[in-house]
């Protein structure tokens, strides 16, 4: 059995971030990934990455309006962190290797991005994700460590209160393998997937952190979803926050810029609740166009001139060009919000410790919880950095004081015990029917407007398909490359992570952030300022609360 | 109101080396608009018709380079490859794993040959410790510096590339247009310290075995163009070191002979790719040709307007302003 001092899950940033963290600390380091590290996720985020670096921006502003854009559901006291770390981050990154675009005068250039009072992102035209993906991958490619390329990660063993290793499918050779380790940092990013419209890659299956959950982690605020402004209509492709940040403008089917009457201070670079809702109401209330694929607006870029649009946001033109038939330098975009990131995650430490010794976790897989109630566009490629780099060392610095992990044999057949029921089954419903009606009740009843009817219906439809997920088939039986195993471990996954979120939605009898309460529109801070936290039951996850870290500043209204 | 349909064919090479002995292409038929990218049919099939198709993908939109396959003998990404034109020129849409690498499953292939390849060409800054980054500031680096990476930042590693490169199928010691795009894109880094090390290690090394036939330029969904890439990598190693390979000196050879009378020297472009040693080597080819064409032992006459050719040699060797 491989054994290995650190195992990070997860090879985006974060997970490449920890890994390479770890290796500097001497460690024997594994990183596993369902795909090759340069294809993960972190790769499609566009707009860039926040850092106050402009003569009159401070790191005091980045930290105020990320506590703001969180709807003060952030604790303070990480984002003080997050944001100190922001500049050398990015400059780190830059020494690595990153092709960032620039200013005139050889500075590192900034666009502006919603809820932030200065232009703070920095960019690599209109893909910095890949650009960073690609600088850190070469960069650890320096280092020595282990690549379990194109596995899928099941379960994490705990015993003895500890993390002892995990269990995984090596889709190649078709087999279910362990790995001993003492310390494991979980980096697999969002789950997405749960919704039938996301800008999320179809690889966003929440696999850590379901496995996590199944080992008892402690999940945080799983019911903040935050939904896109600004994805293509048919497909949730993502036309990135940079596009309004370039001067962009959206418009409904009345030709009216209709931001002005939710967001008359900063139109469209409001917050990306505040602007998806808008989005929301208009269609509702008969104001968008209407189309095969339902209501939606326009994203007009056409003003801004053709040399602008196709040098500044280059991979939207291609986007729109082969995903939508339009051509966004002559032509509007259209386009409605799609389910586009999660707030939540594995409670962590600052550090990225968990509930469970030896159990480390980073970037969107895990909830510090920075982002509070709203993420800031800018901010998520950050905090993959700056906390991805956090918890390889907190989990670095845990083996050292470890006992060694001991696995046992039954630990495997423990883990795989269902995954070969599903594969002997001669009938039994396909993992993809039920993932795609999951998808459907996710979108329905716990969208971008919520109320108790919708949830209390989402949340029965989601134990009804958690039942039925009991007799599913693996129809394919080949021992190469089953991607039919790796549809039903992902599919039960995602039902789980589900169920957390409709119930901690049900729950929070607010509206703060991206979580819409229709039938409660105020934000409830003498109630409701706290973090949800849910553990694992057989009977579903059990809530908790825990208190929002406060430093400096007083919850206000949250105006744009 | 739903989207117009049209009827979509597909064969899909299948192979499962678990239980078969030899590929075969499998048919599927549905309706589908015609904007539909063919990865959304492949998944489609995989969820409707047949659970057991296997192919990698992950982000639907061009930027994660997972499903890059043949399409009616094209390398493109699945993602991005709409049906309806498909159906148009070809009438059924055949989907095949991508070339230089052998299949795993069905689409999905063993990309180890073209990560080693491009692991080979040392993909990160290398930095000289005399000349350490700037401490505790970004690099300044101007906009016309940023233009010389021209479009290789954009490269996904798709490998639609190295699929689409005849001679990565003749030599697989070809590193391919990627990790030759790749390259190129630490060469141009003033950030890298090793541009010079870096060239004079890949002219003898497959810099020269491109055989300039664009087909990577066409398969690249990213508009990297990797040949143009290949061909600035070798007018940087000439500049920097001349002629070292056959390939090399008889491009150097090729330009001088031109420039000085407008016309081929046969003979003197022989001895400049190979030196006096290759030319007698190929002496017996050479007696041949003389019988047919004996004027090929003589230099030929300077062309009328030679003076316009130096014009135009002048204007190519002026480099041209940073920005235009």
């Amino acid at each position: 059995m491989p054994k290995h001092e650190v195992v990070v899950v997860g090879a985006g940033l974060a997970g490449q971030r920890a890994a390479l963290a770890a290796v500097e600390a001497g460690k024997d380091v594994a990183l596993i990934s369902k795909l090759h590290p340069l294809r993960s996720h972190s790769g499609a985020a566009q707009g860039g990455i926040n850092a106050a670096v402009g003569a009159e921006d401070s790191v005091e502003t980045h930290i105020y309006d990320t506590v703001k854009g969180s709807d003060y559901l952030g604790d303070q006291d990480a984002i003080e962190f997050f944001c100190q770390r922001a500049g050398p981050t990015v400059i780190e990154m830059e020494h690595f290797g990153t092709v960032f675009s620039r200013a005139d005068d050889g500075s590192l250039a900034r666009r502006a991005f919603g809820g932030g009072a200065f232009p703070r992102t920095i960019y690599a035209a209109d893909r910095t994700g890949l650009a960073l993906l690609q600088a850190l991958w070469e960069r650890l490619g320096t280092e020595d460590f282990t690549l379990y390329e194109e596995w899928d990660v099941t379960n994490f063993v705990v015993r003895e209160g500890r993390v002892q290793g995990l269990v995984g499918f090596d889709r190649r050779r078709g087999t279910f393998d362990e790995i001993a380790a003492p310390a494991v940092v979980v980096a697999t990013g969002p789950f997405g997937r749960i919704y039938g419209r996301t800008t999320n890659a179809h690889s966003c299956t929440g696999d850590g952190t379901a496995a996590a959950y199944a080992a008892g982690a402690q999940l945080k605020d799983l019911e903040f979803v935050q939904f896109h402004p600004t994805a293509l209509l048919e497909s949730g492709i993502l036309i990135t926050e940079g596009a309004r940040g370039e001067g962009g403008i959206l418009k409904n089917a009345q030709g009216e810029r209709f931001m002005a009457r939710y967001a008359p201070h900063v139109l469209e670079l409001a917050s990306r609740d505040v602007v998806s809702r808008a989005i929301v109401t208009e269609v509702a209330q008969g104001r968008g166009f209407t189309g095969p694929y339902g209501g939606y607006v326009h994203l007009e870029l056409m003003h801004l001139g053709r040399e602008r649009v196709e040098s500044r946001l280059q991979e939207i033109v291609d986007f729109s060009r082969h995903f939508a038939g339009i051509d966004p330098v002559t032509q509007p975009i259209p386009v409605y919000p799609a389910q586009h990131y999660m707030m939540g995650g594995i409670g962590t430490t600052i550090q990225g410790a968990t509930n469970i010794p030896g159990l480390f976790a980073a970037g969107e897989a895990a909830c510090v919880s920075i982002h509070g109630a709203n993420r800031l566009g800018g901010n998520s490629l950050l905090e993959t950095l700056v906390f991805g780099k956090e918890a390889g060392a907190a989990a670095a610095a845990y083996v050292d004081r470890a006992p060694a992990p001991a696995m046992r044999e039954t630990d495997l057949e423990a883990a795989t015990g269902p995954i070969r029921i599903w594969s002997a089954r001669t009938e039994g419903e396909d993992p993809s029917a039920l993932r795609a009606e999951m998808q459907a009740v996710m979108e329905r009843y716990v969208g971008i407007y919520r109320n108790e009817a919708d949830l209390l219906e989402g949340l029965k439809r989601i134990r009804a398909l958690k039942k039925r997920f009991q007799f599913v088939r693996v129809v394919d039986r080949s021992s190469v490359y089953n991607l039919n195993v790796s549809d039903a471990v992902e599919t039960g996954h995602m039902l789980e992570l589900a169920e957390v979120i409709v119930v901690g939605a049900y729950a929070r009898t607010e509206s703060r952030g991206a979580h819409s309460r229709t039938d409660y529109p105020k934000r409830d801070d003498a109630h409701w300022m706290k973090h949800t936290i849910a553990t694992r039951t057989p009977n579903g996850p059990a809530l908790t609360y825990a208190p929002v870290a406060y430093t400096r500043w007083e919850p206000k209204e949250r105006v744009y | 109101m739903p989207e117009a349909t049209i009827p979509a064919e597909f064969e899909v090479y299948r192979f499962d080396p678990a239980k078969d002995r030899a590929p075969r292409y499998q048919r599927y038929s549905l309706d589908l608009a015609p904007h539909t990218p063919v990865l959304s049919a492949l998944l489609r099939i995989r969820a409707e018709q047949d659970p057991t198709l296997t192919l990698r993908y992950s982000c639907r939109s061009a930027i994660c380079g997972s499903c890059a396959m043949q399409v009616n003998s094209k390398s493109r990404l699945a993602c991005e490859t709409q049906i309806g034109p498909e159906m148009e020129r070809h009438g059924t849409i055949v989907v095949e794993p991508m070339r230089n690498q052998p299949v795993l499953r069905d689409l999905v292939v063993d990309q180890a040959p073209f990560w080693q390849q491009y692991e080979g060409i040392e993909p990160h800054l290398i930095l000289d410790p005399q000349h350490p980054m700037p401490e505790g500031r970004a690099t300044s680096m101007t906009p016309a510096q940023v233009e010389r990476f021209k479009e290789t930042p954009r490269c996904i590693a798709c490998a639609a590339c190295y699929s689409a490169c005849p001679a990565v199928s003749a030599d697989p010691g070809f590193p391919g247009p990627m990790a030759l795009a790749k390259l190129y894109r630490f060469v141009v880094d003033p950030r890298d310290t090793a541009a010079r090390a870096r060239l004079v290690r890949i002219q003898p090394n497959g810099l020269w075995l491109c055989l300039r036939c664009h087909l990577c330029t066409e398969a690249c969904p990213k508009d990297v163009r990797p040949s143009e890439r290949i061909r600035d990598l070798k007018e940087l190693a000439i500049a920097e070191q001349g002629g070292t390979e056959n390939g090399s000196r008889h491009a150097v050879g090729f330009k001088e002979n031109i420039r000085d009378r407008g016309l081929l020297s046969e003979m003197k472009i022989v001895r400049q790719t190979s030196g006096v040693l290759g030319l007698a080597s190929q002496a017996g080819q050479g007696i041949r040709i003389w019988r047919k064409k004996p004027e090929i032992l003589k230099r030929p006459p300077p062309i009328e307007g030679l003076d316009e050719l130096e014009k135009i040699y002048e204007a190519l060797d002026t480099p041209p302003k940073e920005g235009s």
